[in-house]
């Protein structure tokens, strides 16, 4: 099979077995890698109901078609477990070097299942692998544990993935880094490593893919060199690579939709000090840094002195987890929110869980819920960085009311209680993006109806279309006319925009190629996309064939989260959202129930789900070519029995 | 004026590699690193850089090379006659750079031949000014106007400042 390695690694922890599978080729047409693979594997092989901290989850890291390729946007993989923060379907991307030396190791993905009796590593190298001890790994930080290993195996090009002790003390948003700076952040994928005691993953592989077409290969990547036009694209006008990810903060306060306070405000005071700009003409910056073979840079390295010591292993400003630890805490001192970010990184947690759950801690405290002595005698106070920095290393280590928080804002609140739950700003249990709702309702509705709790990489739409289109996944000037496109419009059209970007999603998360390198956010032309898989595997994709692909992936992740109990009623954004903003250009504008409701119903419509439920139909999941999913939930009584109907 | 080469700027280099499956799909028609001239290196978390041949005044490659294989020509760059080579690796060596190495197939020497003048990896490099087409005296040119911007902002600095 070109474009794939063809075979997949299934390593036992309770057993201390290692064996190997192979990937079968309708399989892999079928689900391409990365999510969609990952999503077949989970859907087969866990039981509704399981703890997901238990040795019966399964932990799956998988590459897809594009990883390792030469060509920009390659180095991606997908992680994959049931979530301890959520209950449902957990999964998170990460970039980077280690996808494509996995990838070189001969495995398409890593299955890990059970759950070690003490502190163990794996090691994967050329078609070989092994179960190693950790127990001089435990307990030591990100970086600590994947120098180590490097020395210890004695080959400094090895790659590792490894959680820190958030991950080993199950924070339930605990994260895994991938090499120098990628992240698995969210939904507690580490947390999962830290049950299992896998402390690290480590892969080292010389082995190479064969494709359909090599000769393409090299036009593919000469021709995407060549577009200068390609390299900035049209969302990003300034180009991540002069500001990074964290350009989005001045945008958002300039359209007024910054979520500030918890997200009780949308325009932040103190902006200007934590823009990308006051960034950039800072001496904290040391340099850009870069995934393999990308074009982009949109990574950057912090170092400072004061007021806080910066450490440039971890210190990264990306948008979300800036705005997470600045904005939303009300606090505008850029090298207390870097540092936060830098602790989160050591200690392995997810930056944006981490600031949105203390955010609702300090609205907690505001609000009399957690008095002083309950928060350890700190000043919980809005912008309090020392605070914020405290509670940081707390929830890390789960001292005192950290271990409350670390159980992710939605457990916090409901042990707390006298009305907290207003405060908790989640979906399905995962904490908000930074990103404002009610200023573009199509992505609200995507968040609300993501597969893996709030989530703003699952579905993006309203100011990324307003500007432009692509007709290549149908969206057109003559289907979707200017008004339509209008971040605020809440009509069918934006509902049906919003699957459009849902199963191109699923696409890219399972190819599994960087979001940043291809349309719409700028890059491939979408179109580009049927190539560059005809090109690897010499399958003769349509671009209707990959979205419908892409949807079947959607829908098999609903229905496993459908066998975990979602239904409709936990399609919802949290309350706060049917407030009107406070100030800005939107003042006034919210997110009416009732709104949000005919979203949903025409959601359901466009998908083929049942209206009542939210449950994928029978009918959609035998058009999908997934009839076996409708079999399962049949048999649990999840979807009625229709062929068995009495005439 | 001595001869321009490609030279790399760590300041600006991200060490994403581009450079390296360029020249290996320029020069041998392979998207596989090990064909490449033009040597990628990183270095976590400081910096990366990319290095190829210098054109060294007295290029120990050549003095090295026990079969009269290297020659440097009249421009400064060093060519390898493939015919005479015979992967003794003497060249590789003598370079302090690792800026020569050996072909993976031919298992003859290779390096970089500036691409007849127009370097390919210097073109499509994604970050500007990371790779550049230069020479010795040019950069010597830009790094002493660059320290003399810097002493004069700060004694401009150290003015105001006296001043208020």
């Amino acid at each position: 099979m070109f474009g794939y390695m063809g075979k997949v690694l299934r390593v036992s922890l309770t057993k201390d077995k290692i064996t190997e599978e192979p990937l079968e080729e309708s399989v892999a047409r079928k689900f391409i890698g990365g999510r969609g693979l990952g999503a077949y594997i989970l859907f087969n092989e866990l039981k509704p109901g399981i703890n997901p901290l238990g040795p019966e989850n399964k932990l799956v890291v998988a590459t897809g078609v594009v990883t390792g390729m030469p060509l920009p946007g390659n180095s991606g993989l997908n992680v994959m477990a049931k979530s301890p923060l959520t209950g449902i379907w957990g999964e998170s991307t990460a970039k980077g070097f280690f996808g494509p030396e996995m990838k070189a190791t001969g495995y398409d993905a890593i299955i890990i299942e059970g759950q070690a009796d003490s502190p163990v590593y794996l090691l994967v190298h050329d078609g070989e692998a092994q179960i190693k001890d950790a127990s001089h790994l435990w307990g030591r930080p990100t970086r600590e544990v994947q120098r180590i290993i490097k020395t210890e195996l004695k080959d400094e090009r090895t790659q590792v993935g490894c959680i820190g002790i958030a991950g080993e003390n199950l924070v339930k948003f605990a994260n895994i880094m991938f090499g120098f700076n990628h992240f698995a952040g969210r939904t507690g994928m580490g947390t999962v490593m830290g049950s299992k005691r896998l402390k690290a993953i480590a892969v080292r592989g010389t082995r190479r893919v064969g494709y359909a077409h090599e000769d393409k290969l090299v036009d593919l990547l000469m021709n995407r060199l060549k577009s200068k036009e390609a390299l900035s694209g049209p969302y990003w006008p300034d180009g991540l690579f002069k500001y990074g990810s964290l350009a989005d903060l001045g945008y958002w306060q300039e359209t007024g939709r910054l979520p500030t306070m918890n997200f009780r405000r949308c325009l932040f005071p103190g902006y200007d000090k934590v823009t990308a700009e006051t960034l950039a003409s800072s001496p904290y910056v040391i340099r850009n840094n870069t995934c393999p073979h990308c074009t982009v840079g949109c990574n950057r390295i912090t170092k400072a002195n004061d007021p806080y010591e910066l450490d440039p292993e971890y210190a990264t400003p990306e948008y979300e987890s800036t705005a997470a630890l600045s904005s939303l805490c009300m606090n505008d001192n850029l090298v207390a929110a870097l540092k936060a970010i830098e602790l989160c990184n050591k200690y392995g947690m997810d930056t944006m869980s981490t600031g949105v759950t203390i955010a609702f801690a300090m609205e907690c405290y505001e609000k009399g819920i957690v008095t002083k002595k309950a928060a350890d005698g700190m000043n919980l106070t809005w912008g309090n960085h020392e605070a914020i920095i405290q509670l940081t290393e707390k929830i890390a280590k789960r001292e005192g009311i950290g271990n409350l928080l670390a159980e992710g804002s939605r457990r916090s609140a409901e042990k707390l209680g006298s009305g907290a739950e207003e405060f908790a700003m989640h979906v399905k249990g995962m904490e908000f993006p930074l990103h404002e709702v009610r200023g573009m309702k199509g992505h609200g509705l995507g968040i609300a109806t993501s597969n893996r709790g709030a989530c703003h990489l699952q579905v993006e739409t309203d100011d990324m279309f307003e500007g432009q289109l692509d007709p290549d996944i149908g969206i057109d000037e003559k289907t979707f006319p200017k008004e339509y496109r209008d971040r605020l419009y809440t009509g069918p059209e934006k509902v049906k925009i919003v699957k459009i970007i849902g199963d191109l999603f699923a696409v890219f998360d399972s190819l599994v190629i960087c979001k940043w390198t291809a349309y719409p956010c700028g890059g491939y032309k979408t179109g580009t996309l049927v190539d560059i898989i005809a090109t690897a595997t010499g399958w003769d994709f349509t671009m209707d064939e990959l979205m419908k692909t892409g949807e079947r992936i959607f829908n098999l992740c609903r229905a496993f989260n459908v066998r975990e109990g979602i239904t409709r009623k936990d399609d919802k954004l949290p309350r706060r959202f049917t407030e009107p903003l406070p100030e800005g250009p939107y003042k006034g504008e919210a997110f009416p129930e009732d709104v949000f409701e005919r979203m949903l119903d025409h959601f359901y419509r466009l998908r083929g789900w049942d209206r009542k439920t939210g449950i994928p139909t029978r009918e959609k999941l035998e058009e999908l070519d997934i009839g076996y999913v409708a079999d399962n939930l049949e048999i649990l009584g999840i979807i009625p029995p229709i062929r068995k109907r009495k005439r | 004026m001595s001869q321009k080469y490609v030279v790399c700027n760590p300041d600006k280099c991200l060490g994403c590699g581009i450079c390296e499956f360029v020249c290996s799909v320029v020069k041998d028609k392979s998207l596989a690193p090990s064909f490449s001239r033009i040597r990628q290196v990183n270095f976590e978390p400081t910096g990366s850089m990319a290095i190829a041949c210098l054109l060294c005044e007295n290029p120990p490659c050549v003095i090295a090379c026990p079969v009269e294989a290297l020659v440097k020509e009249e421009k400064g760059l060093i060519r390898v006659d493939e015919h005479k080579c015979n992967g003794c690796g003497w060249c590789i060596l003598a370079c302090r750079f690792g800026a020569i190495t050996l072909h993976p197939t031919k298992r003859v020497a290779m390096t970089c031949d500036l691409c007849d003048g127009d370097p390919e990896c210097v073109k499509l490099c994604p970050f500007e000014g990371a790779l550049i087409f230069s020479t010795l005296e040019e950069e010597a040119h830009k790094a002493t106007k660059g320290t003399a911007k810097t002493v004069l902002r700060e004694l401009a600095n150290a003015r105001a400042g006296s001043s208020t």
